[in-house]
């Protein structure tokens, strides 16, 4: 007995169909995956995210501008192999109030990136993970007033 | 029951050194918060100038007390390796197929070795200034 | 049921029952379409009106194109997980009536759009340590012990499967390779009540770059997860056991 379906083969089957190939090759593909952002964009978009997020944004933020500032700061120290006179120019642009201002700066950037640092390596080695919003929150507010004696200090000193 | 996650590439470390690498970035930060605390309250706000920034002569005062130059030299490490494993995790943070891992842990332990021997070239010749 | 009976059906749970008209903007991605793009659409909204039953009526009323998934319609499935606004939610808990303004209805992020709102759930599923146990004895066995502890006993049934968590992620974001804090919660939970499972290669599992450190405690995960698992908890707690661990050359 003949199979009813080879007829229909053969009645239906044309030649190769190259666009109908290429949109099916098409569908079979993987879809596009949706990012938060391009590339690391996803990493500092805090928008609509909890305290975490907020916490690890600005630890990367601030880590990197401290791997900068390192290096600029060696460059900086290496005016004082130059001698006094070489130091002592340095210093009055360093004196300057926008440059005690970036100062400020620095110090903002080690207390955000030291004390959550500290609630990472508290939390990471899985001490008190279920208080960690509580814990980043207590450490900023601790910052925050170190930062302001520090501000006072440093541009008050002019 | 031996587990294989989806991996660009298995780097061959041996079992332990992930959560060594781990470890010493939360040591050295730690370490940090002291070591950072001494050296900047050193130089913002014991000096009595604008900024509580030291002139030339106080510098090389400073480096070349024999309490302080091995504090410094002791900062000057551990923020050295406590900048490359921030680095790397960062980095790592981008899927990197293990020959770039590889790549990468040579690079930085290159850049930190040559980090850490500039700044004892530094403060080493103005210790001796001093 | 016949599509008249389901609109009705769906009219009666609030979608087009409501005295107001809500904005929603929906993504729209064929494959072999060269991008993707938005569609507005405006839906009559109740107060019991969630994120699935406007879309549902989109689909009726609007768009029968509009491909999404969906199961059990109360949260225990995880089948409905989508991003509403930006953020995670299973969409047929999630009302229209706590969300302000046009919303914004997008499919799970850093997995693969496979039609409209449904993501290709299989590179979330292929993450887990591999094989690991689906099925899993009955815990009326009176062989199965509970942690010490009562209080602190958690179910890893409570995790759905959603893939919330790793839509959340900031690491997945950028790392294809991160297994994710769904399947290291898994591993933490078998090591936690491991009926049988080999300890030493869950952990030797979860210790590598791209397993247990490569979290960095953004704790979006447990923000995300809408079933209790607290994955980036867990996640900590895994690292505490690796930390103990001795290392061996392998």
């Amino acid at each position: 007995m003949s199979d009813p379906a080879d007829g229909r083969r053969g009645s239906v089957e044309p030649g190769p169909d190259r666009e109908l190939e290429a949109i099916r090759a098409a569908r079979r593909a993987p879809g596009p995956v949706q990012r938060k952002g391009f590339g690391p964009v996803a990493w500092f978009d805090v928008r609509r995210r909890g305290a975490g997020h907020l916490a690890f944004s600005l630890n990367r933020i601030t880590g990197l501008g401290l791997v900068f500032y390192l290096y600029l700061h060696l460059a900086v120290l290496s005016m004082l192999l130059g001698g006094e006179s070489a130091w002592s120019s340095f210093l009055r642009v360093a004196t300057l109030p926008a440059f005690l201002g970036l100062d400020v700066l620095l110090i903002l950037g080690l207390l955000v990136h030291g004390l959550n640092g500290l609630r990472l390596a508290l939390v990471g080695s899985g001490y008190a993970p279920d208080r960690q919003k509580a814990l980043y929150w207590s450490l900023m507010v601790f910052g925050a007033i170190l930062l302001l004696g520090a501000a006072i200090h440093i541009v008050g000193s002019e | 029951m031996v587990a294989t996650p989806r991996a660009t590439g298995r780097d061959e470390a041996p079992t332990g050194s992930r959560s060594r690498t781990w470890r010493w970035t939360a040591v050295s930060g730690v370490a940090l918060l002291a070591l950072v605390t001494v050296h900047m309250v050193a130089n913002h706000f014991v000096v009595e100038q604008v900024g509580g920034l030291r002139t030339y002569r106080q510098v090389l005062e400073y480096i070349g007390n024999p309490v302080i130059f091995p504090i410094e030299s002791v900062f000057l490490i551990v923020v050295t390796v406590h900048s490359m494993l921030g680095l790397r995790s960062v980095l790592l943070d981008f899927g990197l197929s293990a020959t770039t891992k590889r790549l990468l842990d040579r690079g930085l332990v290159g850049l930190g070795v040559i980090t850490v021997a500039y700044g004892f070239v530094l403060i080493g010749v103005l210790a001796s200034r001093a | 049921m016949t599509v008249a009976e389901t609109a009705g059906a769906q009219d009666r749970t609030g979608a087009g029952n409501g005295s107001t008209l809500r904005s929603m903007r929906v993504f729209r991605f064929k494959r072999g379409d060269a991008s993707a793009h938005y569609d507005s659409f405006d839906v009559p909204a109740g107060r019991p009106t969630t994120v699935f039953d406007a879309l549902r009526w989109i689909q009726l009323h609007r768009d029968p194109s509009l491909a999404l998934r969906h199961s059990c319609l109360h949260a225990s499935c995880g089948t409905c997980g989508l991003r509403v606004n930006g953020r995670e939610a299973l969409a047929c808990v999630t009302r229209l009536g706590d969300l302000a303004g046009t919303v914004t209805v997008e499919p799970l992020a850093n997995l693969p759009v496979l039609n409209d709102l449904v993501v290709d759930m299989e590179p979330f599923v292929e993450r887990f340590a591999s094989p690991h146990p689906i099925l899993r004895a009955s815990e009326s066995l009176p062989q199965a012990t509970s942690p010490e502890g009562v209080d602190a006993y958690e179910r890893f049934e409570d995790c759905i499967e959603c893939g919330l968590c790793l839509s959340a992620c900031p690491v997945a974001a950028t790392d294809d390779t991160y297994v994710g804090p769904a399947a290291l919660a898994y591993a933490q939970r078998l090591l936690e009540e491991s009926r049988g499972a080999d300890r030493e290669s869950i952990l030797a599992w979860a210790d590598a770059d791209n397993a247990a450190w490569r979290c960095h405690a953004a704790f979006e995960c447990t923000e995300a997860c809408p079933s209790n698992v607290r994955p980036a908890e867990r996640i900590m707690a895994l690292r505490r056991e690796l930390r103990g661990r001795q290392g061996s050359p392998t």
